[in-house]
């Protein structure tokens, strides 16, 4: 069985960039200035994930408020609102405010990828999208629309995003669903999601293609049709919820081509223990067939811890997933040597 | 100090924090610029608590709060007065808003007195009304900071528990009359385990405790947790109801709840005012769902109200007393 690692999503903001949002707030930054020294950040970042051995890396999305906003900014009747705490993080995101179905003013990914996916050499490129139906059910709806309706059609503008940024240049494609983590989440919402994810990897070409849940496991039956999107990998979170997601994994198995294990706790700042990570995937492969490629990952995006650390974390996933396929017996495919 | 009368029925109080007066934020200023010691920083606050306790009055609620104008974060307030603790590097918070996540590097023990000054000055000023005396709870001490050093939940919750219980004796010493301990983040992980965990950290600090002992929670998916919290060993639960359109009284009823209740009637998202008969429909509203008698209702807005304007902050309470004198005519 192969086994890599790569980061999941989005890693906080070192000091530069946090200077450079607050200049940016009170207008006092070129604009030109501005994307020079997000790049420059963005490539720091993602030579950390080079040099763990990722072969897979995300820019960082240092300029991201929350998941939703490029795009709720992005997009016509949407603005993002008032405040709401983000699943059960000391963290806020804005509310999108749906006044109307969405309609894409300017693209948010395919820019990113033409200036990051060249930063990235050796590795490839990933972009994440929030997935429509958390898109959907953490945001605000008015003027008749119906949920449903507005996941269609987020679904659909996320797949133009995804086609444009794999022509870009992406080579993977994640989709971030954690609200199927929620415990009061059922088959139908988890059925819509795995379906609309569907949609938007296919739209993803070449590329490969991964839908995420996180923040929690899921419940069995929302895992079992998880696994039915037409998706490469479906990610668990196996740190929250003491294990139970290398239970899942265990007992249910993986996507198409395997699983990806959120094995790094990406909201604490203590550092992992080898045996216990070790562990977890142990667990997990008892549901995987041999064919079948394990990517070892963090538990949510990095950002919830501070800078430091996020790049501390991101060098042990990649010591510890090489470790782990020397000791199991792995193929490990990460690397640059 | 005596002579207050607090009412037979539906008291009214406060969840405990107020906008920060402007000598509170000249105080929390000079303090972390380092210009001021801890004493006198207490004493700088002082005019705001002063303040706050003059709007309690001009609304005429019955137990009051200190307004908790000396803590800019109700985590990193204790974090930065307890043993064991330091000075963490900076999270997001929201959008380009960060603080200093605190972390736990050694083992966590109560050091001096943490909010007695305030609470104290707070009651010298009371007119004779309870002053509650508010401490973030063991729990969301937990989940708030980073853990370096324990590697273990529970070792950690227990110590933090102990320090907060060390804390309650000193005002119990003192006689406070009301203790309230504040898990909001209980709510965000409604999970029957770490309700359980709460319930064992809650036990040390309450355990003995002659005092009126309360928990507040807010914001969140209560109903799936409350058949574990209900045997939480306190008097009463101050829970957030206004917000989320009192969507717990059917669960209340069917649990069979009959601890006191500090009931959230004020939304303290909303700049919106709520009116008199408003804010008395929903008292109504309780009482006829027949879970509990009049005299074991507490009314209160449903969290702090430190996002308010103060001027929002004051009608708000305002409109509450009022409320709550009509409905004690009524029930
Ligand atoms: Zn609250």
């Amino acid at each position: 069985m192969k086994v890599r690692a790569q980061s999941l999503g989005g890693y906080p903001r070192p000091r530069s960039v946090r200077r450079l949002l607050r200049q940016s707030e009170r207008g006092e930054v070129d604009p030109e200035y501005r994307v020079r020294l997000l790049a420059s950040a963005s490539s720091a970042v993602i030579g950390a994930q080079i040099a763990a051995g990722f072969d897979v890396v995300v820019d960082g999305m240092l300029d991201w408020h929350d998941i939703f906003r490029p795009f709720a900014s992005a997009w016509r009747n949407v603005t993002p609102t008032a405040l709401l705490r983000y699943f059960d993080n000391n963290f806020f995101y804005r509310i999108p405010l749906f006044t109307a179905e969405p309609e894409p003013v300017e693209p948010v990914l395919a820019p990113r990828v033409r200036l990051y996916a060249p930063l990235a050499e050796p590795a490839g490129l990933k972009v994440v999208v929030p997935g429509p139906v958390t898109f959907t059910l953490m945001s605000e709806v008015i003027g008749g629309l119906r949920r449903d309706e507005l996941a269609e059609a987020i679904a659909r503008l996320l797949a133009d995003e995804v086609r444009a940024a794999v022509e870009a240049g992406a080579s993977f494609v994640q989709v971030d669903e954690p609200i199927l983590g929620d415990p009061e989440v059922g088959r139908d919402e988890a059925s819509l999601a795995a379906d609309l994810a569907s949609r938007i990897a296919g739209a993803a070409g070449e590329a490969e293609t991964m839908l995420a849940v996180y923040f929690y496991p899921p419940k069995r039956e929302v895992y079992e049709e998880v696994l039915k999107a037409k998706v490469d990998y479906v990610m668990i979170d196996a740190v929250d919820g003491g294990g139970k997601g290398a239970t899942l994994v265990a007992e249910a198995g993986g996507g198409r081509k395997g699983v990806a294990l959120g094995v790094i706790d990406a909201r604490s700042i203590y550092m992992d223990r080898y045996e216990g990570v070790k562990s977890l995937v142990e667990a997990a492969l008892e549901g995987l067939r041999e064919k079948e490629s394990l990517i070892l990952t963090t538990s949510t995006w990095l950002d919830l811890i501070p800078y430091s650390y996020s790049i501390k974390k991101t060098r042990l996933l990649g010591l510890y997933a090489e470790r782990i396929a020397g000791d199991l017996g792995l193929e490990y495919t990460g690397g640059w040597r | 100090m005596a002579g207050y009368q607090v009412p037979r029925k539906f008291p009214t109080t406060v969840v405990g924090s107020y906008p920060k007066m402007p000598p509170a934020e000249e105080a929390l200023k000079k303090r972390r610029q380092g210009i001021v010691g801890e004493e006198e920083f207490h004493r700088l606050a002082r005019d705001a608590i002063r303040m706050v306790v003059e709007d309690y009055l001009w609304a005429g609620v019955d137990i009051i709060s200190d307004g908790e104008q000396t803590r800019e974060d109700m985590v990193v307030y204790f974090a930065e007065r307890l043993e064991g603790y330091s000075i963490g590097d900076w999270v997001r918070v929201f959008d380009n808003v960060y603080f200093r996540k605190p972390v736990v590097t050694g083992k966590v023990e109560w050091r001096q007195p943490m909010i007695i000054d305030d609470w104290e000055y707070a009651r010298s000023i009371s007119q004779g009304r309870p002053v509650k005396v508010i401490l973030t709870g063991p729990y969301t001490m937990l989940e708030w900071s980073f853990d370096l050093h324990y590697g273990d939940r529970r070792e950690l919750i227990f110590d933090l528990a102990r320090a907060i219980r060390r804390e309650i004796e000193e005002a119990i010493a003192r006689g406070a009359e009301y203790i309230q301990v504040d898990e909001p983040a209980l709510s965000t992980r409604p999970f029957r385990e770490e309700a359980e965990l709460l319930k064992e950290a809650l036990e040390i600090v309450f355990k003995g405790v002659q005092a009126k002992r309360i928990v507040h929670i807010c914001f969140g998916r209560l109903e799936r947790i409350l058949p574990y919290i209900l045997d939480y060993p306190v008097d009463q639960f101050d829970l957030e109801m206004k917000n989320s359109n009192f969507r717990l009284l059917p669960y209340l009823k069917e649990y069979g709840y009959d601890k006191e209740l500090g009931f959230g009637v004020v939304d303290v998202h909303s700049f919106q005012v709520e009116t008199v008969d408003e804010i008395r429909e929903a008292i109504d509203r309780l009482m006829k769902a027949d879970i509990i008698g009049p005299e074991k209702v507490y009314v209160d807005p449903d969290c702090g109200l430190k996002r308010l304007p103060r001027e929002i902050a004051r009608e708000k309470l305002r409109n509450m007393v009022e409320a709550a004198r009509i409905a004690r005519e009524e029930w």
